[in-house]
């Protein structure tokens, strides 16, 4: 029997929601603190959907989270998810409370939890999830998640031994996970290996963690992402159960394997940490029993969302909105990496990276610049880059210091007129590259920029 | 002047390995000599000009300190003989007396250069900032860590923090220092972000440079100070 005050935390939380929403306000965070303060293990008494699946790692969570959801709810499953709001213990709460019963039972059959890796504590120990995805884990902001093995530790403590992983063989971090689930499916890619081992600016894991001699690698993709093995003993990475065998970017689709079964996909955008997201959402949806006609209905109908990945042309200006998380160096470094690949000629970038509240009153961590890879900056399609907002100039030191040319880089320390400093006689590819949580300067990049494509600047 | 980077391959979260590339970019004719971990150290039977360390995770600092233990000596000599030494981040905590994994349950001896404690409690993550004196010049700076140090420092200290916390909560003198050999709490790039410290460290060893773009990193420099002098930033 649930205890009262488990009730009363529910009752609390579900008027507060209600009054919030009629006061128009987000009614993602503040119920479930509101439940936590009057019920601490209010998790641990909720009743859950029949299953339960949290999304975890470094990068794509949300990515992953909102394909999965959108996949099942487009195949008739109803589902409960805090994509639209804090991916903490009390986001999440918040997200089940809304789904639940006054009864508190739950009203949905499905719940996919984006979790935070630093929550999981407080999370799976109340709620062992059916399925955890891990995408990978990487440097983070290191104000929080410290390094890697700290975020493995924290996981691994939380993790209840029932769980299914699903996990990137990829990456051999995250593909060390659970050393105490029995249960775990793996995805990798295949396709596109690199055909160098090119050193890369940092990589989390070099020595093997079983014995400790010097990891040798197949390939590299960045990073630690890529195949490894120990040359002194059976530690390696594992054998993908599904495996993404080809990426046709002229037809958009790729190509998976799994069992004897060959599939293919519409590619809903081709930045290599995409595919890899892809390729976790498609693990996850078969393991949990979907056919590969109700995924692939699921994936020709998914769209990343246009906060993330947006494209817009301008008059003779392409523009392309890119999310940068901040803080984030891997994030922010793969999408340097992706604007100097795309396929097109005399690129600008306009760079608005900051953190927005430790900019408020604050100086901010500058570390993370230095984690963070700028030699794609130096790529010779780039003709012009912008950094907006208050580092700039720290920006500047760092591309510098990465061997960019200082000629073709300017400074505009109010991140919302950045953009009104490109060129467009000389760069007609325009790549916005944005922190999560700057969506107004974005905006405003987005708005000076189709203005300007429009002549009307 | 040949720069030893010691276990660079593992030794380099916060950014602390761009602390060696600003010193390349700064001293293009230097050797630069990368000691692998699994490697046997150059400073054994060579006199490096400099010697540099920067942050690593907890095993990896068990390790660290496993591997240079049976070099104590040498290292001492090193320190004797004026051998500027830099260690950011935890690296410095290697040449403690001994570390307490408070969340591991594991206490270990370390070198024992200066008699002072290290608490790392992977549950107590503390962010700040340092704006200290170093002499005369001012050293800005930034911190994210598990661990304390605790004893008496009073006289072999790295900065005094004008804000911001010293070696633990209750000091504010920042970092150890014995003779050449320095180590500093603060991580990730203190070079590029102290240019003028760059320049005095470099100058340890009786050579002088001028810091790596040094515009630019005195116009950030600069900026920086004046943030950190503003009441309103919280340390």
């Amino acid at each position: 029997m649930k205890k009262i005050r488990f009730y009363i935390a529910l009752y609390a939380a579900k008027l507060s929601q209600f009054l919030l929403k009629i006061l128009g306000r987000n009614a993602t965070y503040f119920p479930g603190k509101i439940a936590i303060r009057l019920c601490k293990d209010f998790l641990k008494h909720i009743t859950p959907p029949k299953t339960v699946i949290a999304v975890t790692g470094t990068n794509g969570k949300t990515t992953v989270s909102n394909l999965i959801s959108s996949i099942l709810t487009e195949n008739g499953y109803s589902i409960t998810n805090n994509s639209f709001g804090s991916n903490v213990q009390a986001g999440i709460i918040s997200a089940l409370i809304e789904d639940t019963t006054l009864c508190g039972k739950p009203k949905k059959d499905i719940a996919i939890l984006e979790v935070d890796e630093r929550s999981s504590l407080l999370i799976y120990p109340q709620m062992a999830p059916d399925y955890l995805v891990c995408n990978n884990i990487m440097r983070d902001s290191l104000k929080r998640n410290a390094h890697t093995e700290f975020i493995s530790y924290i996981i691994n403590s939380a993790l209840p031994a029932s769980t299914k992983l699903i996990l990137n063989a990829d990456d051999i971090i995250a593909a060390t996970l659970g050393p105490n689930n029995k249960q775990k499916t793996y995805f990798g890619l295949d396709a596109e290996k690199p055909e160098a081992n090119t050193p890369q600016h940092i990589r989390d894991i070099v020595y093997c963690p079983s014995c400790g001699a010097l990891l040798e690698s197949e390939y590299v993709r960045y990073n630690h992402i890529g195949r490894h093995y120990c040359p002194n003993c059976d530690f390696q990475s594992p054998t993908p159960d599904y495996l993404i065998t080809n990426i046709d970017r002229t037809n958009n689709t790729f190509t998976i394997r799994h069992d004897s079964d060959s599939e293919t996909y519409t590619l809903i955008n081709d930045n290599i940490v995409n595919v890899y997201n892809f390729g976790a959402v498609i693990a996850l949806l078969h393991e949990i029993g979907l056919s590969y006609e109700q995924i692939s209905k699921g994936f020709s109908q998914s769209k990343i969302v246009k906060t993330r990945f947006e494209t817009i042309q301008s008059g003779n200006t392409n523009i392309t909105m890119l999310m940068a998380k901040g803080q984030n160096p891997i994030a922010c470094a793969r999408c340097y990496d992706y604007v100097a690949r795309s396929q097109v000629e005399n690129k600008g970038l306009v760079i608005i990276v900051d953190d927005l509240d430790d900019n408020i009153n604050n100086s901010e961590s500058t570390c993370w610049l230095y984690d963070c890879d700028y030699t794609a900056l130096k790529d010779p399609s780039i003709k012009q880059i912008i950094f907006g907002g208050p580092r700039c100039k720290d920006h500047v030191l760092r591309a510098q210091l990465a061997g960019v040319d200082a000629e073709k880089i300017s400074i505009c320390e109010n991140a919302t007129k950045a953009a009104g400093m490109i060129d467009l006689t000389k760069c007609q590819n325009v790549f916005v590259l944005h922190e999560l949580y700057r969506a107004a300067d974005a905006k405003a990049a987005k708005e000076m920029l189709i203005s300007m494509g429009r002549g009307e600047l | 002047m040949v720069i030893e980077v010691l276990f660079n391959e593992v030794c380099n979260l916060y950014g602390d390995g761009q602390n060696v590339t600003y010193l390349q970019a700064t001293l293009p004719q230097a050797e630069f000599i990368f000691t692998a971990l699994t490697d046997e150290p150059y400073f054994l039977c060579n006199t490096p000009d400099m010697i540099y360390i920067g942050s690593m995770s907890e095993s990896t600092q068990r390790r660290v300190i496993e591997k240079l233990l049976p070099y104590k000596s040498r290292i001492l000599e090193l320190i004797d003989q004026n051998v500027p030494i830099l260690a950011t981040g935890n690296a410095g905590e290697i040449f403690c007396k001994r570390i307490n994994y408070v969340t591991e349950k594991i206490m270990v001896e370390a070198l024992n250069l200066f008699d002072i404690n290290v608490e790392t409690d992977l549950f107590d993550r503390f962010n700040g900032k340092v704006l200290g004196s170093l002499d005369d010049l001012t050293i800005v700076g930034f911190r994210s860590q598990f661990s304390f140090l605790y004893g008496d420092n009073s006289n072999q200290y790295f900065v005094k923090c004008m804000r911001g916390v010293g070696i633990n909560r209750s000091s504010n003198l920042e970092g150890l220092r014995k003779n050449n050999l320095i180590c500093t709490q603060i991580l990730g790039p203190i070079l590029p972000l102290n240019p003028l410290f760059c320049e005095y460290f470099i100058g340890l060893t009786g050579i002088s440079a001028t810091a790596a773009f040094k515009e630019s990193a005195m116009a950030a420099y600069k900026q920086r100070i004046k943030e950190f002098n503003d009441p309103k930033v919280p340390f």
